[in-house]
This record gives C-alpha cells, structure tokens and sequence, in this order.
C-alpha cells in the first residue's frame, strides 16, 4: 500500500524551521495546560487537607436536625461528648480521633462594652489531634494550647485590635457573656492569650475558648454540639461515614468534610471552570499554529499536490496525506509538551510551592502534581485538535486543480 | 481503433467577462507507437490541448476518446486511474517530490496503485537504466541538474509502461545541449521500445528530429491533423 504516512513523515521533517516553530507552539500549550493542572491539583490537595486537618475534621458528628439549623447554634439540639461515646465512635476502622466542639454565639464585655463574637469550644489536646493544622495558626496563645490558664481565650487578629482598643479604657478583666442551653444569659471571665490566623475563608469575628469553661458556661457539662473525627485515610471517608451512621443510630447525623465546607467543594468547582477555559485557550491558540503551518504548506506545495494528482492520487488521499501530517505534529508536539509539562511539574511536586489561599493569612507549602491519565488525555487532544484543524487545509489541498496548481509557481 | 482521437474539441476560458478561447474546434488523431511534435508559439494552445489528452482538464465542447473510451465527460479525479495506469507525463518544470530520492520518484506512480516489491524494485533500476540514471538512485531532485531531473521524470512518465507519454515543453527549461540529449532520449525510446510520444515545443529547431509535426496556431490545427496527412508529408519530405 502507497506508504503515506512515510511521504507525510518526510513532509515533516522538510521545513525544519516551520515544524520546529509549531512544534514550540504545541510545546509550549500542551505544557502550559499539564503544569496548570498540575498545580490545580496540588492546590486543591493542599486547600482539601487545610480544611479537613485546620477546621472540620473528616467527618463529624451532630445531632439529628443540628444542620440544617446552624445558623441558630442550636445548644439544644446537642451530642454527649463523654469517653464512652468517643470509644464507641473510635471502634470504627479507618477512625483515628474524637475531638468535641461547642458553637454558640456569645459577647465579649470590657467595662461598658460589648463586642459580639461567634465562638467555638475545644478541647485543645483533642482537637489538635484531629486539626493538627490548626496548632499554628494560634500565635503566642501557648497558654491556650497547653492548658496552663484555664480561663484562656484567644481572638482572631481582627477581633484582638478591636478588644485591645477597648481594654485600654478599662481596668475591669473581660468576661465573656452567653446565653445559656436554658436561655439564661450567664458569664465567665476569660484571659486574653494569643490570637488566631484564619486558614481559610471563614468567621473573622471568632474566639475560642477551653470547652470545660464553655460547658460550665453554657450548663452544658459532658455535651458538645458537634465532635469531629479524624481518619487515617481520606479516600476511606464515605466507608466510615456509613459504618458510623449505622453505629450511632439515627438520633445523630454523620457528616463528610465536603458537606460541611461546602465552600471548599464550589471553590475547586469554580477553579476547574478556570483550568478549563484557560486550557481551551491555549489549545486554541496551538491548534490554530498548526492551520497555519498546514495551510502555508499547502500552498507552498501546490505544484506538488498537482503533480501527485496528475500521476495519479486520488483526492481523498491528498487530504489522508495532510491530515496525516498534522496529526504527526500534533502528536509530535504534544507528547513533547506533555513531557516538558511533567518534568516542571514533577521538579515542583520535589520542591514544593508555598502558597497562601485566598482568604488565609497561613501561607502552606503545595505539591503540584498530575495523573498520567490527564497527560495520555491532552495528548490524544492535541493529536485529533491537530487533525480537526488541518482538516480545511488539507480540503483546500485536494480542492485544487492539476492544471492550475501545474501552471502555478 | 486509434489511440487517441479528439473531435471537434474545444475549450474557453472565462476571465471576468470575456471569453478567451484557447482551443476552436480541433480534430486530432494519434495511433500507437507514433512520436508526434506539436509546435505553435506560446500562447496557441498547446499545454491545453495536452491537459485535455491527459485527462487533467475537460473539453467544453467536443469528443474524446482514449484508447476507445469516451472520456469527454468526466471529471478529473474521476480519472485519476485511467491517468495513473494509461499516460506518463513530462513537464516543463520536472515537477518531481522534492522529499523522494531519484528511486522513489520513479516507482511513485507504481506504489500509489499498490505495487511494491523486488518485482517493482527490479523494473524501476532498468528503466532508470535506460534514461542514464544509474549513477543517481538515491539522490534527491535538488542534488541533480535540470537534464537528470527531467530523466527522472521521464522514467516515472514510463515506469507505469503507458499508452501515451505527454510531455509538455520538456526542454523549454534546458540549455540547448542537454534539450538535444532529452529529445534523443524520448526518439530512442519510441523507436526502441515503442513508446507513444506526444510532445510540445516552441522551439523550431526540434523539427529536425520530429517524424510527424502538429502545427497549432491561435487554438486551431493549421497542418498535421491525422497520421495519414502526417505519412504523406513525411513521404514528400523524404522525396525531396
Ligand atoms: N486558466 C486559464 N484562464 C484563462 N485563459 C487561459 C488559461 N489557460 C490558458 N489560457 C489562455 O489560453 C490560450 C492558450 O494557452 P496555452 O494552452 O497555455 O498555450 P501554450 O501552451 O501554447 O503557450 C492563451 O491565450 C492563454 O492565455
Ligand atoms: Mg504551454
């Protein structure tokens, strides 16, 4: 059989110069669009791992209803944070820590002010365990972390300037004010310690409080509103979500990270709407190179094409003949680009990439990386992208006439 | 049955709203094994009247047959198979693949209808014989002359062994020795092998060694129409 795909070969290598520069446009947007994968990929790991190791745990637990009244901060409508129910979540497989969490809304007065502010309840030595992330991004509040002052509370950033500015009026210690599970608004003295950097959008207005002064608090002793689980592989949360739902019963409501911050789960939905149009774009702009070049190399050949068709090929195999040709460049091109963008983004995976999220003021250490499905994917695209858009070129190819393309040049 | 036989045929052009007429009406016939000259000056209708014969271009008006065959009627690439298999062509510019050495130009027309092999391999080394080529077989065509490039046309134009070889101005581009070693070539060729040739040239000096001459004048035939004509002028040139 007429070897084609030799003839096209050889059609390639001919213009060095031009295949060299489509070949650099192929390079240069297949690479682009691996290494912007790859460092989606690698910034999304990172922002799923900041949240579920900085703020919600993998799973947690509430009480049945809790969630859909959340913005309330329901005290009632509460779960036992006692030992024993630990033990019977941590009998689950895959689950590695409990750590208990009150939500509720409260008031910071300092003499004659009053300052609102949303606040969570931890057990520190637990819920560091289950958000180890989140140790540091309490700056200075060692005394919270450790238990050394009972009474320790710390701020974010925003709410410590507010309250600095406020102490500096008065000489009475602030106390922090709640209604209790009753209604009953009652208060407790809290110490100042540190402050807390947010990693990730969220509440700028939060404080935090040992959970013991909360329960005493809020007359809540042994109950927590939610408890967060850790779990020592991520890919095993929908199985241990089920087992934990079976074993609580349905008095409780076991919910994944991705309900919870749900926040997270619209940001990477949004941010693959980027990767994407960025990715369209630049294999736009590669594969209208490769038109270009084919459609030059038309009519820089049209006496040739004239002359294959007068000895005899058939239009059909004029266009096979082209399109054979673009689909060398482009696969060429693309397993080039695919390597370039590998190696960059493997070298970027060894290195690391500190980044801070939006709305974070904790910058974290990212590694890109790509599924080797992705890269076989972008270049089987620039392959049949390079084919489609050769296809006008090599119709105009066979579209021509032995007797004037003879006649021609 | 005459090889090819042109009746009436006619061609015009339309450029913008005039109509130039490159052919008015010409009858033409040719039989196996001749080796006829059309001369006329530039512009009298000579590569047209080759393009029709060689199926790359149709009539407007008029019949044609090759080799028995209406072809008339049909479109080019509906006849790419008949050019492949029935007519060699020769061109004034060589018009050989720049990407194919001396070799794959020859077989080219043989390997794009299928054929490959020792058999092929063997056929195209004496048909490259025959032209002189041997020396050249893996050059390409840029790393030979003008007059090795038009060898190698010409071998492709035989290695399909055709019907008819048209060759169109195939010396316009060479220096006047060389044109003489190609036109000696072709004359060999017809006399020795019995290949058909119709060839075209504004040049009078290839009278001398043409057996039967078509003279083209303005699209028109003014002298040489059929072989028969063409036998009684050669008699009366050889009588005197
Ligand atoms: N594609 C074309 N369009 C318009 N006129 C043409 C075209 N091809 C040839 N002609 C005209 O037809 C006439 C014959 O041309 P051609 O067959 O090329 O002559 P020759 O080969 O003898 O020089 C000329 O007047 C030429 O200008
Ligand atoms: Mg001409």
């Amino acid at each position: 059989m007429f070897n084609l795909a030799r003839l096209a070969l050889r059609n390639v290598l001919r213009n060095r110069r031009r295949t060299l520069i489509t070949l650099a446009a192929l390079l240069i947007g297949v690479g682009v669009m691996v290494s912007i994968r790859g460092l989606m990929n690698g910034f999304q790991r990172s922002m799923v791992e900041g949240v579920v190791t900085g703020q919600t745990g993998a799973l947690q637990v509430h009480k049945k209803g809790y969630l859909k009244n959340v913005l309330a901060s329901p005290l009632t409508l509460d779960v036992p944070a006692t030992p024993e129910f630990y033990s019977k979540i941590k009998a689950i497989p895959h689950v590695t820590a409990v750590a208990p969490r009150i939500m509720f809304a409260g008031m910071v007065n300092l003499g004659d002010e009053t300052i609102f502010i949303t606040m969570q309840a931890v057990d520190p030595a637990l819920e560091f365990k289950v958000c180890p992330l989140r140790k540091a991004t309490i700056v200075d509040g060692g005394k919270f972390k450790d238990g050394g002052v009972p009474d320790a509370m710390v701020v974010t950033t925003e709410m410590d300037k507010a309250l600095k500015a406020k102490a500096a009026l008065t000489k009475d210690p602030p106390a922090l004010l709640a209604p209790d599970k009753e209604g009953q608004l009652s208060g407790e003295n809290v110490s100042l310690v540190g402050t807390l950097a947010l990693n990730g959008p969220g509440e700028r207005k939060l404080g935090l409080v040992r959970i013991d002064v909360a329960q005493r608090l809020l007359k809540m002793e042994g109950r927590a509103t939610e408890l967060l689980i850790a779990v020592d592989n991520i890919d095993e949360i929908p199985k241990v979500k089920a087992a934990l739902q079976a074993a609580l019963g349905p008095e409780y409501e076991v919910s994944s990270w991705e309900e919870i911050a749900k926040f997270v789960v619209d940001a990477r939905s949004r941010q693959e709407v980027i990767v994407k149009v960025v990715a369209a774009v630049f294999l736009l702009l590669m594969l209208l190179g490769v038109a270009n070049t084919m459609l030059m190399s038309v009519l820089e050949r049209t006496r040739e094409i004239g002359t294959m068709m007068a000895v005899g090929v058939r239009r059909s195999k004029i266009v096979a003949l082209f399109l054979y040709e673009a689909a060398l460049i482009g696969a060429l091109g693309g397993v080039l680009g695919a390597t370039v963008g590998a190696l960059v983004t493997a070298w970027l995976n060894l290195r690391g990439l500190e980044v801070t999220a939006p709305g974070s003021n904790v910058p974290f250490i990212m590694h890109p990386y790509v599924e080797p499905s992705y890269i076989v994917q972008v270049v089987a695209i620039a392959a049949t992208g390079a084919l489609l858009f050769a296809l006008y070129p090599a119709w105009r190819a066979s579209r021509l006439r032995p007797v004037e393309a003879l006649a021609g040049g | 049955m005459s090889l090819v036989s042109l009746k009436g045929v006619k061609k015009s052009y339309q450029l913008g709203k005039t109509e130039v007429v490159a052919l008015k009406g010409v009858d033409l016939v040719i039989e196996k094994g001749e080796f006829t000259v059309v001369m006329g000056p530039s512009g009298s209708g000579k590569t047209t009247l080759l393009n029709i014969i060689g199926c790359l271009d149709r009539a407007s008006e008029g019949s044609y047959r090759l080799d028995g065959e209406e072809i008339g009627h049909r479109d080019f690439n509906d006849l790419a198979e008949v050019r492949n298999r029935k007519i060699g062509f020769i061109f004034q510019n060589f018009n050989l693949i720049p990407v194919l050495n001396v070799i794959e130009n020859i077989e080219f027309p043989c390997v794009i209808r299928g054929e490959g092999g020792k058999e092929l391999r063997d056929r195209v080394l004496a048909v490259a014989r025959d032209v002189g080529l041997e020396p050249h077989l893996k050059h390409k065509p840029d790393e030979l002359s003008g007059g090795q490039r038009q060898r190698v046309a010409i071998a492709r134009a035989l290695i399909t062994q055709p019907q008819l070889v048209l060759a169109d101005e195939p010396t316009a581009n060479l220096d006047s020795a060389t044109s003489d070693q190609i036109i000696d070539l072709m004359l060999a060729l017809n006399r020795d092998k019995g290949v058909t040739f119709l060839f075209s040239t504004h040049d009078p000096r290839v009278m001398e060694h043409a057996r039967r001459v078509v003279r083209i004048h303005d699209g028109a035939i003014v002298d040489g129409t059929d072989s028969a004509a063409a036998d009684v002028a050669r008699m009366h040139a050889s009588a005197h």
